[in-house]
């Protein structure tokens, strides 16, 4: 058991030490920022140009319309704290104020001018000329504005007060989504389905990623002829079981701070968004539970070991990478055959295919996470899925530890099924 | 007596295609240098991994100072020098050792105060530079097998097993080797080395056995072995290079058995019935200057080349030892 232990540390530690883990356990948090910031930003970018207000209006209306947008202009956006300019002009004039306002824009002093006249005081049309001109929110806002105040005009003397209107005219209601499905009400919205969909697709990642780091770690062993110095102090089952435990260890590590690093990130997003001078953005977060965290863990640790298990005796089967490929195929196929049914699961998680797709033990750890996190599983549905996996993993782990024995000190030729089966025959 | 240090008895391995070992039994007794000799793919590797329990025999049975051999006790207390030498190449020297050391179930503190006198010892710690601190593909071949060895010692075994410990060393670290072993025997330890190179292993060995095809060809201790093999042999060595004449007589299949012809020296084993004198007097009629001629006891290697002939060094068995 010291020994297992020691063969576990060693694979910890080697690994947590590379310089590979090092960047891609810092690398993932930085894309998971950029992920979540970026869209933000961007949305913001979109959605104002900060300084949108700050324009001339050139009204030729002889009203008050003028003044009107400008005060409807100066309320309302976040984090825009410039105001309009109005400037009455007769309509003869209107060209030569044109030019003036132009070269203010063109000298940055302000982002563009708006023209009031009298098709604008009828309600048929305005014009706006800026460097802002392309951006659409900015231009519909300031549409609205205009709209606004001609409405208030046009209220103000049919004789009702426009704020009284605007009081009685404001509904605005939120519609929840719940999904209905075979087992009655289940699941919730779109936040549990990108959950469920990342959640899997990690695993995935995380299960292939470090699979094959178990099948090189055999190979490097056996090429490096290390092998044989390590069976003659330690089992090769404890060696094997070290090795998945190590490694499994390292895959869990970088889980746990890319997990660590996302919720750190979601909480502090206000003081991070505010520093790159964002508003602070609501982030549509869905309930997980404990359970479901269990779960997820569960499957994980079990999915891997049953992966684990196969690429070793992969590993141990053959000499050279370029074998290594060839004889890995079949895992992989098998293991990607999950991941390309992540998405009909996802779509329809109540078909029978999807349900049978999550029982089978090479495809459970990656689908029932999906199937659970959409629809409601019922416990029991988990919990025999997950003593499959368990037994699966078994036979996985008591086959794969045969064969590594006997092949981590075998060389040359790649063995056929009939050599295997003597391998697991032997005594040892 | 002392104790067995290892008692082999009867074992047998069989592979797939043909039978590795065949019942085999060998006794080493404690504190020993034994060797265990015999050509490539003799069962000599695969003797020495059943000892280890890597493999498992088919039949028979193996104990280490009177226990079976598959306790995880027993086996720290044997040192392993495996003839594929093999590091893991991306670790650091000393991490390296701690870990192999932790597989013999020494603590890693108590690891770490070892490590240092031995990388004095092997020079691979001095005053400008410690390999210790380096990865393993930094160093030499020749420094790596520096580490190998003492990998193998570092949990100060009781019983050292070095499979053709000599293969690839040059001769400063050859010698390095040696002295170590004389040292470990003077400690009392046993020691176990396969060879096929029968000056060194009539050097240093207390004891040997010769396996051919899996089969034990002959055991015991070396002088028994000699003594055995009777004197039957002759040592021949000429004032001038040889002649025709010498090399006539020397094939004569009445006097002479075998002749191992060293140009000037000769190493002559008599047929049966001949008689040394007659030789002599045959070669002081041809005329030949001679500088030496004596019976002697046949060397390890002729007694090898007698037992196990050229039918036991048989191209195409695969396989280690």
């Amino acid at each position: 058991m010291a020994k297992l232990w020691a063969v576990a540390k060693r694979e910890y530690l080697e690994r947590v030490r590379s310089r590979w883990f090092v960047v891609a356990t810092l690398l993932g948090p930085l894309l998971m920022a950029l992920a979540i910031l970026l869209p933000i930003y961007m949305r913001q970018r979109s959605l104002q140009t900060t300084r949108a207000s700050n324009i001339t209006i050139l009204d030729a209306t002889s009203s008050e319309l003028g003044d009107a947008v400008a005060r409807a202009l100066g309320t309302g956006m976040q984090g825009d704290t410039s105001s309009a300019r109005v400037v009455r002009v007769a309509t003869a004039d209107m060209a030569r104020a044109e030019s003036t306002a132009m070269r203010d824009v063109m000298a940055k002093r302000i982002e563009g001018y708006l023209v009031l006249d009298s098709a604008t005081a009828i309600g048929e049309s305005a014009r706006y000329a800026g460097r802002n001109a392309s951006t659409i929110p900015d231009m519909e806002r300031i549409e609205r504005r205009v709209e606004q105040a001609i409405l208030a005009n046009r209220l103000r003397s049919a004789g009702l007060d426009p704020d009284r209107v605007r009081e009685l005219s404001r509904v605005n209601i939120q519609m929840t989504t719940e999904r209905i499905t075979d087992q009655g009400r289940g699941g919730s919205g779109a936040g549990s389905i990108a959950v469920a969909f990342i959640a899997s697709f990690v695993l995935y990642m995380m299960i292939v990623l470090y699979g094959q780091t178990i099948l090189r770690g055999v190979i490097d062993e056996k090429s490096n002829r290390v092998a044989e110095v390590v069976v003659a102090s330690v089992r090769p089952e404890s060696l094997l079981a070290g090795k998945v435990l190590g490694v499994g260890s390292v895959a869990l590590t970088q889980l746990a701070v890319w997990v660590l690093s996302l919720a750190l990130l979601i909480k502090f997003r206000g003081p991070v968004l505010s520093y790159m001078g964002m508003p602070n953005a609501t982030i549509p977060l869905p309930q997980i539970g404990i359970f479901a965290i269990i779960t997820l863990l569960l499957f994980f640790v079990l999915g891997f070991i049953l992966y684990a298990a196969l690429f070793a005796a992969i590993g141990a089967m053959v000499s050279n990478d370029q074998d290594a490929q060839q004889a890995a195929t079949p895992v992989m196929i098998v293991i990607a055959m999950s991941a390309v049914f992540i998405q009909p699961v996802l779509l329809s998680p109540t078909a029978t295919l999807s349900k049978a797709a999550s029982w089978i033990p090479f495809s459970a750890p990656i689908l029932m996470p999906v199937r659970s996190g959409i629809v409601a599983v019922p416990w029991w549905e988990v919990v025999l899925v997950m003593l499959g996996l368990v037994v699966a993993c078994m036979v996985c782990v008591w086959f794969a530890a045969r064969i590594y024995r006997v092949g981590i000190l075998m060389y040359g030729k790649r063995p056929s099924l009939m050599e295997l089966a003597r391998w697991i025959r032997y005594t040892r | 007596m002392a104790e067995l240090a290892l008692d082999i008895q009867n074992v047998v391995k069989r592979f797939a295609q043909h039978v590795a070992v065949r019942e085999l039994s060998l006794q080493v007794p404690e504190g020993a240098v034994y060797g265990l000799l015999g050509p490539n793919g003799a069962g000599k590797t695969t003797t020495i991994r059943m000892i280890l329990n890597i493999i498992a025999p088919d039949e028979g049975s193996i104990r280490v100072f009177g226990q079976p051999n598959n306790q995880s006790r027993l086996l720290d207390r044997i040192g392993y020098l495996p003839e594929e030498r093999g590091l893991y190449k991306k670790m650091q020297v000393r991490r390296l050792l701690r870990f192999l050391a932790e597989l013999k179930g020494i603590r890693g503190r108590e690891a770490d105060r070892r490590i240092d006198p031995w990388l004095e010892r092997l020079t691979l710690k001095t005053s400008e530079k410690d390999w210790g601190l380096a990865k393993v593909d930094e160093l030499s071949r020749g420094m790596q097998q520096k580490v190998q060895f003492i990998a193998c010692l570092l949990h100060d075994p009781d019983v050292v097993i070095l499979d053709e410990p000599f293969s690839g060393l040059d001769p400063i670290n050859a010698q390095a080797l040696k002295d170590t072993v004389i040292e470990l025997k003077r400690r009392g330890k046993t020691i176990l080395f396969s060879t096929h190179l029968m000056e060194s292993a009539e050097r240093m060995c207390d004891a040997v056995c010769i396996i051919s095809r899996g089969e034990k060809v002959l055991d015991g201790s070396v002088a028994k072995v000699k003594s055995e093999h009777g004197v039957r042999h002759v040592a021949l060595a000429l004032m001038n290079q040889s002649t025709d004449g010498v090399r006539n007589l020397l094939d004569d299949p009445r006097l002479v058995k075998r002749a191992d012809d060293h140009n000037r020296f000769f190493e002559v084993e008599l047929a049966d019935g001949a008689n040394a004198q007659d030789l002599l007097r045959r070669l002081v009629a041809l005329g030949v200057p001679i500088e030496r001629f004596e019976l002697v006891q046949p060397s390890l290697h002729q007694i090898f080349l007698e037992r196990v002939g050229a039918q036991g060094i048989e191209a195409g068995i695969t396989g280690h030892g």
